[in-house]
């Protein structure tokens, strides 16, 4: 079931296209991989989403009623877990929480109660009283992850949610967002980081340059690539502008070079790497590590934007 | 009605957001308070009995906190702490009113309390003429500029979207002014020029207005000052509504 609809969303900033009619659905209880390189648009389509900002054109529909009449009725059901830890850190914890899901009505031994079911989501029940001030980076962010889940939203949009924090916290987190997931939480997530969305999302959209230039299911994306294989070599210097000449070895079908770190994408079956050695030997270079890529997310990524997801993320 | 509840969750945070800083507490109540004491004991000679250093400072430097108001509100408003957090109340289904409304309403109930604190102090210290209807009219003109100064913190900060800017604009406008309206020395002694630019002050009408009201029992500044006060919060009202902007907190 659709639960949210986007079509044709379109924001413009002076003489910058941000998003350039994007359209992508979110269905019930998925959670949805945003993806797409720092400038790709990701953030200025959250940022509309979450109703913060205003789209130059296009729509947005929720259970099939445009957002724009039904404003409240949508942020009533919409989580948001904002990159910026936005929590108060002078007070406690579950003051914190329970400030934040008074202000979608909750109240009484209902709202006690929702607070502390989100603490108890996050792993900070037993914390509960005391300030945030006093928590780590990870501990934080399961905060501000409860003061988003607590008044229990169909949709949750969560953007770059373990950013700078501890593995233990970092797989607390993941945990509980496929737990969301099984409870019929849709969730938008973005990340810089490919093996998270590999772990948790159930479908992919990427964007470029403000347009969504992928969108299916991590088995769908990866298909589109099978007939292709690609190798990451490191070499001891940059080779330099070389033409044409690697596309007279067999089977080479793209090469990108940065600096001393060469792609290679060469047709699946044809079994050339020994070809490529020898080739970067003649001309005088030393190899000092050859990956062969598995089919992954992060080379769907590659190939469609060029760059790794965490190129310019970190 | 949720957006009543709302505006009640989101001031009352507000108000103990305030009153648990401590630098703002301290610029609210023992900054002005030792100003006083200060400037009170170093002009003690050049003033007379009638109207003691310590009462004109007291009086003056009660004004001028009043003015610094404004720094409080801009404070409350985008502070980076404060900021992050507004944004999640700007998320809830509640109206994007309720953030300028709050901030601005509770800057307004915590100077408001930080004033009549004050007012009681130099009443008590600085043995200031007693007859009690004129300390409430005294404090109904402190309570009118309070929310006059944080309507304007609040507008400066919708203006530039920048604590910093505003509180940099906002303290050299206040000072500008506490220095122009004679509430440090009397300026008006400079000369005819001088005199002049104090008139046009509003900050030396209020001040004005306090002394006749303390020390001669004349009410008829009082009304013009509050009604000015009401009109001016209104009008910088609008401007807050009309340029606040949810995507100046991204």
């Amino acid at each position: 079931m659709t639960i949210l609809e986007v079509k044709n969303l379109t924001k413009e900033f002076k003489d910058q296209k941000a998003v350039q009619g994007i359209s992508f659905e979110l269905y019930s209880g998925e959670i949805l991989g945003l993806l797409g390189p720092n400038g790709a648009g990701k953030s200025t389509t959250i940022n509309m989403l979450s109703m913060m900002m205003h789209g130059d054109d296009g729509e947005i529909y929720f259970h099939g009623k445009r957002v724009g009449n039904h404003k409240n009725l949508y942020k009533r059901q919409l989580g948001i877990v904002p990159q910026d830890i936005a929590i108060y850190e002078e007070i406690t914890a579950e003051a914190n929480v329970m400030f934040f899901a008074s202000l979608y009505g909750l109240k009484g031994p209902e709202l006690i109660q929702s607070v502390h079911r989100a603490l108890d989501f996050v792993g900070l029940l037993d914390k509960k009283t005391r300030k945030p001030k006093t928590f780590s980076g990870g501990m934080k962010r399961r905060l501000n992850i409860a003061c988003a889940i607590a008044h229990e939203p169909e949709i949750l949009i969560m953007d770059e949610p373990t950013v700078g924090i501890d593995p233990q916290s970092r797989k607390h987190i993941l945990q509980s967002i496929k737990q969301l997931k099984e409870q019929g939480t849709s969730v938008i997530y973005t990340t810089h980081y490919m093996e998270e969305v590999e772990e948790v999302a159930t479908r992919v959209v990427i964007m470029d340059h403000g347009k969504v230039i992928a969108n299916g299911t991590k088995e769908a994306l990866k298909e589109e690539l099978e007939e292709e294989k690609l190798y990451e070599i490191v070499v001891d210097q940059e080779l330099g502008l070389l033409g044409d000449e690697w596309y007279e070895i067999e089977g080479v079908k793209q090469v990108d070079m940065e600096g001393t770190c060469i792609r290679i994408a060469t047709v699946k079956g044809i079994e050339n790497l020994d070809k490529i050695i020898s080739f970067l030997i003649d001309k005088g270079v030393r190899i000092q590590n050859i990956t062969s890529l598995s089919q992954s997310l992060e080379m769907v990524f590659l190939k469609l934007t060029g760059r790794r997801l965490r190129d310019e993320g970190e | 009605m949720r957006s009543i509840r709302g505006f009640q969750v989101v001031i009352r945070r507000d108000v103990i957001n305030l009153v648990t800083n401590p630098v703002l507490l301290m610029s609210n109540t023992i900054f002005p308070l030792v100003l006083m004491i200060v400037l009170g004991y170093l002009t003690e000679g050049m003033y007379g009995n009638e109207v003691t250093s310590y009462q004109y400072y007291g009086l003056t430097m009660l004004i001028f906190m009043s003015l610094n108001v404004s720094i409080t509100a801009a404070n409350s408003f985008m502070e980076n702490r404060i900021r992050r957090s507004n944004l999640r109340i700007l998320y809830a289904p509640i109206s994007r009113s309720i953030v300028y409304l709050s901030k601005m309403i509770a800057t307004f109930i915590f100077t408001t309390a930080c004033s009549y604190l004050l007012v009681l102090c130099i009443y008590l210290m600085f043995g200031l003429p007693s007859k009690g209807f004129t300390w409430f009219y005294f404090m109904l003109i402190l309570t009118g500029l309070n929310l006059f100064a944080a309507t304007l913190g609040v507008l400066m900060c919708c203006i530039f979207k920048s604590e910093e800017v505003s509180n940099q604009l906002l303290s050299i406008v206040n000072y500008s002014l506490a220095i122009v309206s004679g509430l440090f020395f009397p300026w008006d002694g400079l000369g005819r020029v001088a005199e002049w630019i104090s008139m046009i002050s509003p900050v030396k009408w209020v001040a004005e207005a306090t002394f006749r009201v303390i020390y001669d029992h004349d009410l008829a500044f009082v009304l013009p000052t509050l009604g000015i006060c009401i009109v001016g919060t209104l009008l910088l009202l609008i401007g807050c509504h009309r340029l606040f902007n949810e995507e100046d907190y991204i």
